[in-house]
């Protein structure tokens, strides 16, 4: 029987007390490994958010702040004095469009009023006129109170000058034009079904719609519907990951312009820039080339820095939680090894009497501390896959309570890509607001993580049980003879 | 050879200093089946410990074929107890949750002595001690006191030691059993040149050995023993 076999022997020597250790550890192992899942999760984020977003600058008219702002469009040439500055690695323009369901708004017009939409047609992105058009599709949110509210207080009077009581109204539909396959934030689209658009610079019949629009409708890849009599296809389906989000759609640039009978009219461009040590100086240069009184420049970055605080501060936690886990393992392991060594001092003292050397003894100690550890480890394992996604979410969302109590950005409705939600969320800068993105942490145990977890927890466990295993070589041979 | 020259072993209990070893000497020639007897208390098993290297003794040496025991290191004494000494212990001191062949073939283990030829060699010796071999694999738990006693002897065989020390190896066997196991150390003593001493209370044993000890108060004193030859003629 080799030392192995035998330190796996004694493991099992008393099952019950086995598996109380075991379930002890397993707990305190499930929550090590739970909170580094939560911790990579977090990292990998907040390094997404870094290289993606954090890198983007966004371009709006000057003076378009929200919908009570003014300003005047940006155009096609703007764009390519964007592209001209030095470290701007992309443009990416956009046009908005706001639909709304032909039945309706030519019922709404039979009835005498205007649906005005935020500032009577005068608000949309950055605060200029955003076209509104009518479709065949019907939008997925209800307008609800927030909607209601919202739109009733920006009724006009009607042709015979009266003001229309409020009324229950239908939230039109966000589409964008995009010269690449972007949200209207910068972010890669995440298309769930079907395909892109391809060439998002030349116009196209085909459309990207939002899952919840789509089922609203009806609607699956190859479908089709109208904007302004024209048919258009869905190409794909995409999930922005929040209700508003999903009640849009995506067009080529080319396209929206057309629809809107404004060609190289821009409402933003989304610039990204080479890397993050250079935004700063980007966004100054890009400043001053498109002239203060032309286009606001904002810095994604600055958006995100809370939202990125308060991942950090969830990393640092769940790191902190991790070591702490680890720590326990250790301890509980070290504790009940100590306990095992002293119960078994007699038997130490038969191996070392018949010639067991120190080390062969100590090792068979250690291996019947992983042995445990092993078992505590699959179970902790189970745990962790299970609740780790739990775990994550509830630390993340203590923690953007906190954020979200403090908005940063351009925190009135409409911004840059919103329209008068449903939800009557602020879409807080281009960015959507830091609880958007926290939310969209996942937190999966991915087999690496758990590896990495575990290997972490052995090399806790070896520690814990090499100081028993030490005191073994203390006891003396004569313990043999204690009590004869 | 074993050179044992003023061995003293004291203890503190309270305000008592206890000499149950108190300069004890004596010779045994290689080869020479010997016995101690004496009341309980006397000492017996802690001159056993000194001699197997279990112990330290406060004052005094043993010395096993030229080398002092005294100034060996913690590690040579192990290698010294692996490879030189045989014990059989009186509460047997087996490990319980192990079988009585992975018991005596854990001392080889020690020795790095290869599977096979260990598993081969455990089953030889548990067999020599008549252990039936239905019981080989059964846990020593699960075995009575003789035959828990009769795993111990054949652990103490295992590594072919120089010198066997054994504290009442026949006090839980019953007679027949008894006689075999002397019959089987006076063997390897006559044959093997293996030095065995027995401690016991059994007169039958101290009588079939070479040399008869009596240990009282700490003081060993030599008695005279009937050669192994008139013993055995009866």
């Amino acid at each position: 029987m080799s030392v192995l076999a035998r330190s796996v022997g004694n493991a099992f020597r008393n099952k019950v007390r086995t598996g109380a250790v075991v379930a002890v550890l397993a707990v305190a192992i499930g929550l090590a490994l739970s909170m580094l899942v939560a911790n990579q999760a977090v990292a990998a984020k907040v390094a997404e958010l870094n290289a993606s977003v954090g890198t983007v600058l966004t371009v709006n008219p000057a003076g378009g702040q929200g919908f009570e702002g003014g300003g005047e469009p940006l155009t096609a040439e703007q764009a390519a004095t964007a592209a001209a500055v030095p470290n701007v690695s992309t443009v990416v323009g956009t046009k908005a469009l706001r639909l709304r369901n032909a039945a309706e708004a030519a019922a709404q017009a039979g009835a005498g009023t205007q649906a005005g939409g935020p500032g009577g047609g005068q608000g949309g992105p950055g605060g200029q006129t955003t076209t509104t058009l009518t479709t065949s599709l019907t939008a997925a949110i209800d307008a609800g109170t927030l909607g209601n509210r919202n739109q009733a207080g920006q009724e006009t009077t009607g042709s015979n000058g009266t003001t229309q009581p409020a009324r229950t109204m239908s939230l039109p539909i966000t589409a964008t034009g995009i010269g690449a396959e972007v949200d209207s934030t910068g972010k890669a689209l995440t298309i769930t079904e079907g395909s892109g658009l391809g060439d998002y610079t030349s116009e196209s019949a085909n459309a990207l719609l939002g899952t919840t629009l789509a089922e609203k409708n009806g609607l699956k890849v190859g479908s089709t519907f109208t904007i302004n009599d024209k048919t258009f296809t869905v190409a794909g389906l995409f999930d922005a990951g929040t209700t508003f989000g999903n009640n849009a759609l995506y067009v080529t640039l080319p396209s929206a312009q057309t629809l809107a009978s404004l060609p190289g009219e821009l409402s933003t461009m989304i610039v990204t820039v080479d890397s993050m040590e250079n935004v700063d100086s980007a966004k100054t240069a890009l400043q001053a080339a498109l002239g203060t009184d032309k286009a606001d420049v904002t810095q994604g970055q600055r958006n995100l820095e809370t939202a990125v605080s308060s991942l950090d501060s969830v990393k640092n936690i769940s790191l902190i939680a991790f070591i702490a886990a680890l720590g326990t393992a250790g301890l509980i392991i070290l504790l009940i090894m100590v306990m095992l060594v002293r119960e078994r001092r007699r038997e130490i003292g038969v191996l070392k009497a018949i010639g067991a050397p120190n080390r062969t003894i100590g090792l068979q100690f250690v291996l019947e501390a992983l042995v445990v550890v092993a078992m505590g480890s699959v179970v902790g394992a189970a745990v962790a896959s299970l609740a780790s996604g739990s775990i994550a979410s509830a630390l993340i969302s203590s923690n953007s309570t906190t954020t979200t109590a403090a908005p940063t950005g351009r925190g009135v409705p409409g911004g840059a890509a919103g329209f008068p939600g449903g939800a009557g969320l602020p879409q807080g800068g281009p960015f959507g607001g830091a609880s958007q993105l926290l939310t969209t942490v996942t937190a999966s145990a991915s087999p690496g993580v758990i590896a990495a977890g575990i290997a972490a927890v052995f090399g806790v466990a070896i520690i814990g049980a090499l100081v028993p295993a030490l005191l073994t070589a203390r006891i003396r041979p004569i313990e043999v003879l204690r009590g004869e | 050879m074993i050179e044992v020259k003023n061995l003293v072993r004291t203890f503190k209990s309270g305000d008592r200093t206890i000499k149950p070893v108190n300069d004890v000497s004596f010779e045994l020639e290689q080869g020479t089946l010997a016995s101690i007897v004496g009341k309980s208390g006397s000492g017996k098993s802690t001159l056993l410990s000194l001699l197997g290297a279990l112990d330290k003794p406060t004052s005094g040496d043993v010395v096993v074929n030229g080398v002092s025991l005294a100034s060996m290191p913690d590690g040579k004494l192990t290698e010294y107890r692996r490879r030189d000494i045989g014990f059989v212990f009186q509460q047997f001191n087996l490990i319980p949750n192990l079988s009585a062949v992975d018991n005596v073939m854990l001392p080889m283990e020690f020795a790095g002595v290869r599977k096979a030829a260990r598993l081969a060699r455990a089953k030889e010796l548990l067999e020599q001690v008549q252990l039936d071999p239905e019981k080989h694999v059964r846990r020593i738990n699960r075995l009575s006191g003789g035959e828990q006693q009769r795993v111990a002897i054949a652990r103490a065989l295992a590594n072919e030691p120089k010198l066997i020390l054994a504290d009442e190896p026949t006090g839980n066997l019953d007679e027949q059993t008894g006689e075999h196991i002397i019959e089987l150390l006076s063997s390897l003593s006559r044959d093997h040149n293996t030095t065995i001493l027995v401690v016991t209370h059994d007169r039958q044993l101290a009588n079939k050995t070479d040399r008869r000890f009596r240990l009282q108060q700490g003081g060993l004193t030599e008695e005279p023993a009937r050669s192994r030859v008139a013993a055995a003629s009866g």
